[in-house]
């Protein structure tokens, strides 16, 4: 019984989701650059917290997300400003690399234990960062990439499959960012129910006991870091695509914490959860700004009272409990009114 | 030559310091206290307004600084971490506790005091020359201070008995409990003491180095690269680290241009690590 | 040339010598007990035979071949088991779901096939699925399967672990303390079990505090003290040696 609440529920909120998020709010707010804005960067946030949700996954801990963001948008703004490829091109490139480079920095970095892992991936982002200011002939080093061309239409064999970007107009960015969060959240829900969500799972549960039945620990520890990676440098070509511009300092140590916290404000165990995370935290860090000169210190009582009370997440407040305590509430009352 | 090795002992010694009031709370909590920087950081205002715009004695002002970061390290130990341990399903909550206590301090020194880069005129001038190197008074007193309170601290550790408790449940918690220690009230002690050293070595530090409101993380990523050099909960190791990480620097900014100087010891840490896992001195068992 | 092999097996942290030039013979089909005070490192030699921890020194010689620096998991391939002290267990799967992951091994079709749920990963699953009902029936289970294993009684919860590690056949067991936190039923149930995998051709290892079980059980027995091998015999000998006696002094071990 309580099973088919839950599917339900799961399902009618998907649908309302889907609704409110792809047709209700780009038609509505079509003219509120200001919402749309939040909304896109929120997207793009959510897409690189779901890599680091992976990670968490396996039971590790990463701060240094910030990193490959920079690595991916680094990539597309070199890409396309010094040579001619197409956004759609440079896109999925910048992911690869920065897959690439988790991949070969992982092999070595996720033997670490506990701690010096955590540490070491908090240096990456601050390394990160040091590095683009640095190779100044490829990065321009602290005067950043600026002017960075919007993606053209995108043609397949002479049709128009995807409109060109006009600047000021924030709706083909709201789709695309969209497009791609629900497509990388399907997939890793996909992953996530198959046989090396189970694997992730049990190296978070018990690694010893993985590689104690013959399971090969390092290739699905890199697995989850290499797809982390790559969606960290996805996520980073967007964000600079969209602000047309980066800086070594475009996503920092604080970016990296950030990319945690999404994660943990929804709730580690679901794969929501950093969506939610992402969306509830930057819309409500935007309003925040009015009371500009605290924004920070709320956001870290926040934190601190959420980890005090509600360290499993926000989606850790049983569906079912408010569903039977509304049940409860509305027989007592029926009652009274009876009488 | 010489200089650049004087200077690297120099930075050596205040850097180990500070790396061991993050390594003691590390043993003692096994939790890394990501808010070092920020204590850092308040310890150093704390001296600025005592002693350079109060006029107070620098000693007393240092004084304040350790007492009332302590008293912020036992605030934090027994309203946030302590029942957290407890409760939280998750390891990695307890960081993420951390962190936000480091956003909390952070963000309010913040609106205490704005963004802007204080400095604090020191109180003996001039340089001496050493072996062929100069170095400023100032500098060779923050590097004696910092001998005397390490070696202070050494000896607390090994020879009281409160010392030797503490040394206990770095090394295991069970049997220390076991032995009828009030561990909790020790892990509140041993977080206010890594907290009043962290205040110190921002007091001491100030002497010589600007501080401002937002140096907290830059001061902890140092503090972690020490930690992950040397080993972590271990004592030797945060003076292992410490050192090496003066030397680094030092040599660094003496031969290669200055943002690169990290970029490098990050790759060497890395490289490091990879074929000492624990750091230098570390033990297995975090 | 026995099962296992261990020759001046050693391992230095730091400047701390866990374990010290300890040799071993292991014969097939023997059940073997290691034992010795805390500390003394009995854990350790477990990690370094089973590929969890690298070895400072010496060989380890399984079924003739030199297993050192083998990773963990392809040793546990080759049919080297070992469990943990904590419970080696996923606690928070099912029972069911922790059998199916020990099936694992046995898909024919890869990661990918599974993301994509192809055919061949859809067999894989109804494969598994009925392996691991089968069993769970014959394991007495039945009514647990859909139970999430922290729930389980202690008793049926060791059976399950034990139905992971000897999922794959292995002819060597290392057990890390298993019997610890048991009651005398229990011990009796799994002593019972151990005996049958001995008689199902596997050897085993175990690390125990538990004298008495060590005593019934094992057929000879290595005490180990500050990492070395201080004295190995049969039940009755090390009962009787001096040093072994000196050793547990102070601990409430009895014999």
């Amino acid at each position: 019984m309580h099973k088919t609440y839950k599917n339900s529920y799961k399902l009618y909120f998907a649908i309302i989701v889907f609704v409110v998020y792809l047709i209700i709010v780009p038609l509505a707010f079509r003219n509120n650059n200001y919402l749309l804005n939040v909304i896109i960067t929120s997207s793009i946030l959510s897409i690189i917290s779901l890599g680091v949700w992976l990670v968490f996954a396996i039971g590790r801990i990463n701060i240094g997300q910030g990193a490959f963001a920079l690595i991916g948008g680094y990539t597309s703004a070199i890409l396309l400003t010094k040579t001619g490829i197409s956004f759609w091109l440079a896109l999925p490139l910048s992911g690869i690399l920065a897959g690439l480079i988790g991949y070969l920095i992982g092999r070595p970095i996720l033997r670490l234990k506990g701690v010096y892992f955590d540490m070491l991936t908090l240096c990456m982002t601050q390394f990160a960062t040091l590095a683009m200011l640095n190779m100044t002939k490829l990065t321009s080093g602290a005067r950043g990439i600026i002017n960075i061309p919007l993606p053209k239409a995108l043609k397949i064999a002479g049709i128009t499959v995807i409109p060109q970007f006009t600047p000021g107009n924030y709706i083909p960015f709201y789709y695309l960012t969209a497009l791609i969060l629900i497509f990388t959240f399907f997939a890793l829900v996909r992953l996530n129910n198959s046989r090396v969500g189970r694997v992730f799972s049990s190296l978070r549960q018990h690694e010893g006991l993985t590689a104690s039945i013959g399971i090969d620990v390092v290739k699905y520890r890199l697995l989850a870091y290499t797809i982390c990676c790559f969606l960290g440098g996805l996520g980073g070509s967007l964000f600079v695509v969209y602000t047309q511009s980066i800086f070594p300092t475009t996503f920092k140590v604080a970016d990296s914490v950030n990319f945690m916290l999404y994660c943990f404000f929804g709730g580690l165990e679901y794969l929501f959860g950093p969506i939610l995370g992402s969306f509830l935290l930057t819309i409500s860090f935007e309003y925040l700004r009015v009371i500009q000169k605290y924004q920070e210190a709320i956001y870290a009582v926040l934190l601190i009272l959420m980890m005090l009370f509600l360290p499993n997440g926000l989606l850790s407040i049983r569906i079912g409990q408010l569903h039977d305590k509304t049940k409860l509430f509305i027989s007592k009352n029926k009652k009274k009114v009876e009488m | 030559m010489s200089q650049i090795i004087i200077n690297g002992i120099m930075l050596g010694m205040s850097y180990s310091l500070i790396a061991l009031g993050l390594t003691l709370v590390f043993g003692i909590m096994n939790i890394v206290n990501f808010a070092h920087g920020q204590m850092y950081m308040l310890g150093g205002f704390i001296i600025y307004y005592v002693y350079a715009q109060w006029g107070l004695n620098f000693f007393v002002a240092l004084l304040f600084a350790a007492l009332l970061l302590g008293v912020i390290g036992l605030v934090f130990e027994k309203a946030f971490f302590r029942r957290f341990l407890r409760e939280s399903r998750r390891p990695e909550s307890s960081m993420l506790l951390a962190i936000g206590t480091a956003k909390l301090l952070e963000s309010v020194a913040l609106i205490l005091f704005g963004e802007k880069h204080r400095g604090v005129t020191p109180f003996i001038t001039g340089v001496v020359s050493f072996m062929g190197a100069y170095i400023p008074k100032i500098k060779l007193f923050i590097f004696i201070m910092s001998f005397i309170l390490i070696l202070g601290l050494l000896i607390f550790i090994k020879k009281t008995s409160f010392g030797l408790a503490l040394l206990a449940i770095v090394q295991d918690k069970e049997v220390t409990k076991l032995m009828g220690v009030d561990t909790n009230r020790l892990s509140m002690i041993g977080f206010a003491i890594g907290a009043a050293l962290a205040g110190i070595s921002g007091g001491l530090l100030t002497l010589s180095f600007p501080i401002y409101a937002g140096m907290g993380s830059d001061i902890s990523i140092k503090s972690f690269i020490m930690i992950m050099i040397g080993g972590a909960g271990v004592v030797p190791g945060a003076i292992v680290g410490g050192f090496i990480l003066g030397m680094l620097e030092s040599f660094g900014y003496g031969f290669i241009p200055g943002s690169a100087t990290y970029l490098l010891i990050f790759l060497l840490v890395i490289l490091l690590l990879i074929f000492k896992p624990l750091g230098i001195m570390g033990k297995p068992g975090y | 040339m026995g099962i296992l092999e261990l020759e001046n097996l050693s391992k230095n942290f730091g400047g701390l010598k866990a374990v010290n030039n300890f040799n071993l013979t292991v014969e097939k089909g023997c059940i073997y007990g290691l034992i010795g005070p805390n500390g003394a490192g009995k854990s350790t030699v477990f990690n370094l035979v089973s590929g969890f921890i690298p070895t400072t020194s010496g060989n380890v010689i399984f079924n003739g071949q030199n297993i050192v620096g083998m990773k963990p998991n392809k040793i546990a391939k080759l049919g080297l088991i070992r469990t943990f002290q904590e419970p080696t267990i996923y606690k928070e799967f099912s029972v069911t779901e922790n059998i199916e992951v020990a099936h694992y091994l046995h898909h024919e079709a890869n990661d990918f096939g599974h993301f994509l749920n192809t055919e061949k990963a859809k067999k894989d699953n109804e494969v598994a699925r009925s392996h691991t009902h089968k069993l769970i029936d014959s394991l007495g289970l039945t009514k647990f399967s859909d139970l999430l294993v922290e729930n389980l009684p202690y008793g049926q919860l060791r059976l399950v672990q034990f139905a992971l590690c000897s999922s794959g056949n292995p002819t060597l067991f290392l057990l890390d303390e298993p019997f610890t936190g048991m009651n005398l039923e229990e011990i009796d149930a799994f002593s019972k079990l151990v005996l049958l995998l001995r008689d199902n051709g596997a050897t085993i290892i175990i690390i125990e505090h538990n004298m008495k079980v060590v005593m019934d059980l094992c057929e000879k027995i290595t005490v180990l003290n500050f990492g070395e091998k201080i004295a190995e015999g049969t039940p009755n000998e090390i009962q009787s040696n001096a040093l072994v006696i000196e050793a547990y002094l102070g601990s409430d071990t009895t014999f």
